[in-house]
């Protein structure tokens, strides 16, 4: 799975969390999930849950810790793919 | 040093699933899920435990300037209930911060603070006027004197609260 196949399933996920539209129209690998789509905090364990679904893959409490923004959420998701 | 956290009950209800499976391993402790599950209320010990995460949380953060996603390394412990209000401490990294809790049947309002004493110097806060962000952190600025004081804003759907120390 190359990047922009990660981001589009990425958008998908989070879509229904998003609470800034906006953001979201504009969203790149920059964009913070809480500070920039103002995702609500308790809603980003659905999105990780939704992303281990999505992916099947299990993300660690260590990699949980850098998941606040979009970048670091395909940096966890490549790396636990390229480990399967 | 403060932090606070209100949860609307009806929206997170509307927002969250916490039976969701794999859900409340994410995000608590075995002893916390302990104390959701012989809860008279297990909903609310949910937003309970995680108001004050969220709270202790946002004094770590403007501390350290780190930000993360980390809440099984927010502990809560030592819950006493006095005069219906909850107190008890969160453990963060090492660093134990105290919490003041409020449940009413609309929302719950946590509020953490890191000396003890704090809690009797909080001051809320009307609006956000002279509140500036730095590194994402809020402070409210006082223009007499030039200095800043910490600020936290907390806001869930129909509640929101400003406190300052």
């Amino acid at each position: 799975m190359n990047k922009p196949e990660i981001i589009e399933k990425l958008k998908t996920i989070v879509k229904p969390y998003v609470k800034n539209q906006e953001a979201f129209d504009n969203l790149t690998e920059n964009t913070d999930f809480i500070t920039d789509l103002q995702i609500n905090s308790a809603n980003l364990v659905d999105v990780i849950l939704d992303i281990e679904e999505e992916f099947s893959i299990i993300i660690d409490n260590q990699s949980m810790e850098r998941m606040p923004d979009v970048k670091s959420a395909m940096e966890i998701i490549e790396t636990k793919l390229s480990e399967m | 040093m403060i932090g606070n956290d209100i949860v609307d009950l009806a929206l997170a209800q509307k927002e969250s699933n916490w039976k969701r499976k794999g859900f409340l391993d994410k995000i608590f402790t075995k002893k916390e899920q302990l104390q959701i599950s012989n809860a008279e209320n297990a909903e609310v010990m949910v937003w309970n435990l995680w108001s004050r995460k969220e709270a202790a949380y946002k004094i770590y953060n403007r501390q350290t300037q780190i930000r993360g996603y980390f809440p099984l390394q927010l502990e809560c412990f030592d819950l006493k209930i006095i005069d219906r209000i909850i107190f008890g401490k969160v453990m963060v990294k090492g660093s134990i911060y105290f919490t003041k809790t409020e449940i009413t049947a609309q929302f719950i309002n946590t509020i953490a603070v890191e000396n003890v004493q704090d809690f009797d110097e909080i001051k809320l806060l009307k609006n956000r006027n002279n509140i500036q962000k730095t590194n994402g952190i809020p402070e409210y600025f006082e223009a007499e004197n030039l200095s800043t004081k910490p600020v936290s804003i907390s806001h869930h759907g129909r509640f929101q609260q400003i406190i300052s120390v």
